[in-house]
């Protein structure tokens, strides 16, 4: 939906119509009410409840009842249901999500009880549309979107969008960096992928600008890292995994790339075998589970 | 999940596999749809009954009720095609256009929606909208810029375009018609039969009400003597045929096998 005129209280009132199974959108007129009215998404700082309560901005309270006063259970739901749709939407773009952005244009006054919201938001995401919630990294406060579910070959058949076409040139990107030891050199990246016919400087049929997606998209979707060698001349840089692929990925299914690829069996890298295996060990070993938002 | 009339169904990979490849179509055909979820079946149950369809979904939609979302059924406004899309219900200001868009041209999109509407045809053409460029909000636009964001809408399946001439796709249609009803509360118009919003559609010389053209052609089925509902004047359009997916298959089946779902025009 477009940004509407603000003075409309409509969510909740929709919200019964809808469940008493009417037609949505049958041109009553807007509540104007204000006690009732769910809560507009706060869009900026200033986005609070205008005549809600006018100290709410204040840090988090003991007693049980906060000063921005009792949220009805239909206005946390309603926020939740904010909450899924915007990480679905803002993990589509497969950045992750910083959780300042969440607070500013989601959660806005619920500020208070932020990690709940994020719990529950987190929990209608895995059961009803099978993603997980995760931190990217310990104390990053940001999040990406893990899918549960297996992607399948026939899916390729049955999606809308392309999926990624660029998925290929990044898992063989993830393959070269993890033959190579978890590291490689910028030079040997391009030494081997000019053997595909990709090249940094020339536009790629299938990938546009190989040189972008691997140096910047791949790196800001935190697939890749990619650091400067010092002492180099010329400039060389290295490139190792992101946090995101050791959350998306595993050695072992990177391995079982390359070996398919070389139509060979993963065993017959004996070195990389046993790293991938330790890995899934590691793995297997029961985690702390949940996006554990750091508050 | 609690205070609902309806009782909640349960989610298994099957649903969630169709939800997650649902959601990236903007917006899907039955017969698509339909596909989908024999797909779905087969990936995580292959021994199970797949269900009915509107079963199927009503078991997800009772599950989503408490996200404020469900799985939108329509029909499409040209040729009565069932559509599916999963809509908000909701009005936030978060949303699936916001994201893909800068404001202004959100407001270039909100300023066609407007000519759209106000039109008789439900159609606003292109030069009328650029003309509009100079008024949008945010960062300044030029008119070559304009033309590229309104195919940007297209392909995004938001407009559908015909001959120069800029229409609401039959996804905006679904997800918008809450929108577009609470902010245009008089210029909207309405189906006499169905009570839907219309942007296209036929209208009755003498009295003016308007309908859908499928709405016209179910109406109107094997009837000699087509009149209007409202006046009893001889109705003096064309009566569309009402669409039938059988003739559709048989149609589909000669083309090929296993092409992938494509999006349509609308």
């Amino acid at each position: 939906m477009l940004q509407k005129p603000r003075s409309r209280g409509r969510p909740s009132a929709q919200a019964e119509r809808v469940r008493e199974g009417g037609r949505g959108g049958d041109g009553r007129a807007p509540r104007g009410g204000v006690a009732e009215e769910a809560p507009s998404t706060s869009r900026g700082p200033g986005g609070s409840q205008e005549a809600r309560c006018p100290s709410s901005q204040g840090g988090r309270r003991a007693e049980a009842s906060p000063a921005v006063g009792p949220r009805s259970q239909k206005q946390l739901e309603l926020k939740v249901a904010e909450l899924v749709q915007f990480l679905l939407i803002k993990d589509q773009k497969k950045i992750p999500i910083k959780r300042t952005d969440i607070l500013k244009h989601v959660v806005g006054d619920y500020k208070d009880i932020f990690p709940d919201l994020l719990k529950l938001a987190a929990q209608r995401l895995e059961y009803v549309f099978g993603y997980k919630l995760v931190e990217l990294e310990p104390k990053s406060n940001s999040y990406i979107l893990i899918n549960t579910l297996e992607p399948v070959e026939e899916d390729a058949e049955v999606r809308g969008d392309q999926g990624t076409p660029t998925t290929g040139l990044l898992m063989i990107v993830l393959g070269l960096i993890f033959m190579k030891g978890n590291t490689i050199k910028e030079t040997e990246v391009w030494d081997f992928l000019r053997r595909l016919g990709v090249y940094p400087t020339k536009k790629h049929l299938i990938f546009g600008d190989p040189k972008k997606l691997i140096t910047e998209d791949f790196v800001r979707q935190r697939y890749l890292e990619y650091r400067r060698i010092p002492h180099t001349d010329p400039v060389d840089y290295e490139f190792q995994w992101g946090p995101r692929t050791n959350l998306e990925t595993s050695k072992m299914k990177v391995l079982k790339f390359v070996a398919k690829v070389h139509n060979q069996d993963p065993k017959d890298w004996p070195a990389q075998y046993c790293e991938a295996l330790a890995d899934e060990e590691a793995r297997a070993r029961p985690e702390t589970g949940g996006p554990a938002p750091s508050s | 999940m609690q205070g609902s009339t309806r009782r909640v169904g349960i989610m298994t990979d099957v649903h969630r596999r169709f939800l997650q490849l649902l959601m990236t179509h903007g917006v899907l055909e039955e017969w698509d749809v339909k596909r989908l979820q024999k797909h779905c079946y087969k990936v995580h149950d292959c021994n199970a009954t797949v269900e009915k369809l509107e079963d199927f979904i009503n078991n997800i939609n009772s599950v989503l009720e408490s996200l404020y979302i469900e799985i939108k059924k329509g029909v499409t406004e040209d040729d009565g095609r069932p559509i599916y899309a999963l809509v908000n219900l909701a009005t936030t200001s978060v949303s699936k256009m916001a994201s893909d868009f800068a404001e202004n041209e959100l407001d270039l999109f909100r300023k066609a929606l407007e000519l759209i509407i106000d039109s008789e045809t439900g159609f606003a053409s292109s030069t009328n909208i650029l003309n509009l460029v100079d008024q949008l909000k945010g960062k300044k636009m030029r008119k070559k810029e304009a033309e590229q964001v309104l195919q940007k809408f297209v392909q995004h399946k938001w407009l559908v375009e015909k001959e120069g001439e800029f229409t609401l796709h039959c996804r905006a249609i679904l997800e918008m018609e809450q929108y577009i009803r609470e902010t245009h509360p008089d210029a909207v118009k309405v189906c006499d039969l169905c009570h839907g919003l219309l942007i296209q559609g036929q209208s009755c010389e003498t009295c003016g009400i308007k309908m859908h053209l499928p709405c016209v052609a179910k109406y109107f089925q094997s009837n000699s003597e087509p009149r209007c509902p409202h006046c009893n004047d001889y109705w003096p359009h064309e009566i569309p045929e009402v669409f039938d997916p059988e003739k559709e298959r048989e149609a589909g089946i000669s083309k090929s096998n296993k092409k992938p779902l494509r999006s349509r025009q609308h």
